[in-house]
């Protein structure tokens, strides 16, 4: 049986050490006046992260809006939804993202509009059995595989 | 000014969390079966007014409501713990204090927010829950933390409260009493519940009106008394309640049922594995292993036989190696062949945090407890990146190199689309 050296175990911890200004110690760096925390997604594009969730894209029916099959959709639930916005909807037991038209809003129906001219929208008639699932915030396509 | 306790929990809580990715099931009953798909653990309001009770084994649910289409889950903590911990994220936002006390529930103390702001403070938090994550919370609030359940009670039965119930004064706290079970009072045990009702106490208000030598007479307890206390407003359950939990328990009914040794101790290995990971989380030792082993109790026809035994360790520990041979010992002392046994488990008492061990002069070796500790968290911190049961002891494989999360069953277990890629959403 061959030996196995188990090197270092802890891995709990993470350091931020760039973020110590407190700590002096040899020559002072000249770029520590305009220490910045690093660019972070997580922080920068998540605005409300107890509301964030994410989906795959399935299907071609948004693709005039740049939105393609296995894309990944960023959606936020606690948006208020407005006319225009990229949303998720739940219609016919199945989750779906279109546009939110609600010009007829009025007249007691509104629409949720596809971005391919292949697909009609669909006219949701019945407001009360119907909820907005979510808003999407931002889509991730690869490009690089 | 006085200071305000709200108790914030998730209505329904696991089956709240099945229908955040199922909104077709709003309006329609639904359950959760317990670990191993053995009984009813979570019921929606639907399935509660049809008469399913909890603990209904999940075999007997077609049999009992035959007409009616019941929508059944396997647990799923994976997906509960992830969407609670949203919530929880919510209430520490909005609250200026608070402490988590179970998977679906926290106290919040509410300094600083009095009259007309606490109960829209609780309807705020309601809805930016239930925008946010799509869980519905009940909120009761109160002076003391006893009595901010009793108020979450009525949050929950009566929708006119919109989700928030105040008991804010000596009137609305005395109607309420009124109303409430005194078996169903926070802090009294299904016995001393049925002592109460022996001597004539069913309402949690014919209990608050006795006086306290009565209560001390009657019981000599000091939780009772503590609870006679609080329902009287007299604020006296400590904030830091929620502390380390003093036991650990793992333990599983079997699908059918096990008879031969080596599968039974393959159990045991594996639900001392999961007790000695739960144990580290915490940051807690155990001195004490039990382990307990039960026969069938529905098949008179065969052989009864139920049995514990427990070994109390040298030096409190959590490695897995040391719990798992200290648990493999305890079954073997009491397993009986030619029993067919339905249920086991593994329970660490004596837990105590890591830092307050003494350890024994004499066996206690520095060398091999780093060593433990190393490979503990090392195992851990695999099976947390890669996956449960990346890494496993081979004692805890089973024949045919099934693995723990495989040999459970768990038909109707839903996605993980909070935990894991493969699981996401899927958008049309």
């Amino acid at each position: 049986m061959s030996k196995i050296k188990l090197l270092r175990g802890e891995f709990d911890s993470r350091l931020k050490l760039q973020l110590a200004p407190g700590i002096k110690a040899g020559f002072p760096s000249p770029a520590e006046d305009y220490l910045h925390d690093s660019l972070d997604f997580n922080r920068d594009l998540i605005k409300n992260p107890e509301a964030t969730f994410y989906a795959r894209i399935s299907g071609d029916s948004m693709v005039e809006a740049g939105i393609c099959d296995g894309d990944i959709a960023v959606i936020d639930r606690s948006l208020q939804a407005n006319d225009g916005d990229v949303i998720v909807a739940y219609v016919n037991e199945e989750f779906t993202m279109k546009y939110l038209d609600t010009t007829h809003l009025a007249e007691g129906y509104i629409e949720l509009r596809p971005a391919n001219a292949a697909y009609s929208p669909i006219r949701i008639d019945n407001l009360d059995d119907f909820r907005i699932w979510g808003v999407v915030v931002w889509t991730i396509k690869q490009w690089k595989r | 000014m006085t200071k305000y306790y709200a108790i914030c929990d998730c209505d329904n809580c696991y089956v709240s969390c099945e229908r955040v990715f199922r909104p077709d099931l709003e309006r329609k009953p639904v359950v959760v079966l317990s670990n191993n798909d053995g009984c009813v653990v979570a019921r929606s309001k639907e399935a509660k007014l049809m008469g399913v009770k909890a603990g209904t084994p999940y075999y007997q649910l077609k049999q009992l409501f035959p007409d009616t289409h019941i929508e059944v889950f396997s647990s799923n903590y994976e997906l509960y713990g992830e969407l609670t911990g949203r919530v929880m994220a919510i209430i520490r936002d909005m609250a200026p204090q608070c402490f988590r006390y179970s998977i679906d529930e926290a106290f919040a103390i509410l300094e600083g927010i009095d009259g007309e702001q606490l109960q829209q403070w609780g309807r705020d938090l309601h809805d930016r829950v239930w925008r946010s994550v799509g869980i519905p919370v009940s909120i009761g609030i109160s002076t003391t933390k006893t009595l901010a359940k009793v108020a979450s009670h009525f949050a929950k039965k009566y929708p006119g409260y919109d989700h928030c119930c105040l008991i804010d004064n000596d009137e609305k706290r005395i109607k309420a009493l009124g109303l409430y079970d005194v078996g169903e009072v926070w802090g009294i045990g299904r016995r001393y519940a049925e002592k109460l009702e022996r001597i004539g106490v069913s309402t949690a208000l014919d209990f608050a009106g006795h006086k306290v030598e009565w209560v001390r007479m009657m019981f000599k307890n000091i939780v009772i008394e503590r609870t006679w206390n609080e329902l009287n407003g007299i604020d006296c359950v400590p904030d830091d309640l929620p502390a380390r939990k003093k036991s650990i328990c793992t333990s599983r009914s079997f699908d059918g049922m096990v008879g031969d040794f080596d599968t039974l101790r393959t159990h045991i290995a594996n639900f001392a594995v999961r007790s000695a990971e739960k144990l580290r989380k915490q940051q807690s030792v155990a001195q004490v292993v039990g382990v307990f082993i039960d026969s069938n109790h529905f098949r008179e026809d065969l052989m009864q036989y139920g049995n514990m035994a427990d070994k109390t360790l040298l030096t409190p520990t959590s490695s897995t190696i040391d719990i798992v041979m200290a648990a493999t010992d305890c079954l073997r002392s009491i397993y009986r062949e030619g029993i067919m046994f339905k249920r086991a488990g593994v329970l660490l008492m004596g837990v105590v945090p890591q830092g307050a061990v003494q350890p024994d002069m004499f066996s206690y070796d520095a060398n091999r407890h780093g060593r433990m500790t190393r490979m503990d968290s090392a195992v851990d911190h695999l099976n947390r990146v890669g996956g449960t049961e990346t890494v496993i002891l081979s004692s805890q494989q089973y024949p045919g190199g099934k693995k723990f999360a495989d040999a459970i069953r768990h038909d109707h277990k839903s996605p993980c689309p909070t935990t894991r890629w493969s699981d996401i959403m899927v958008l049309k």
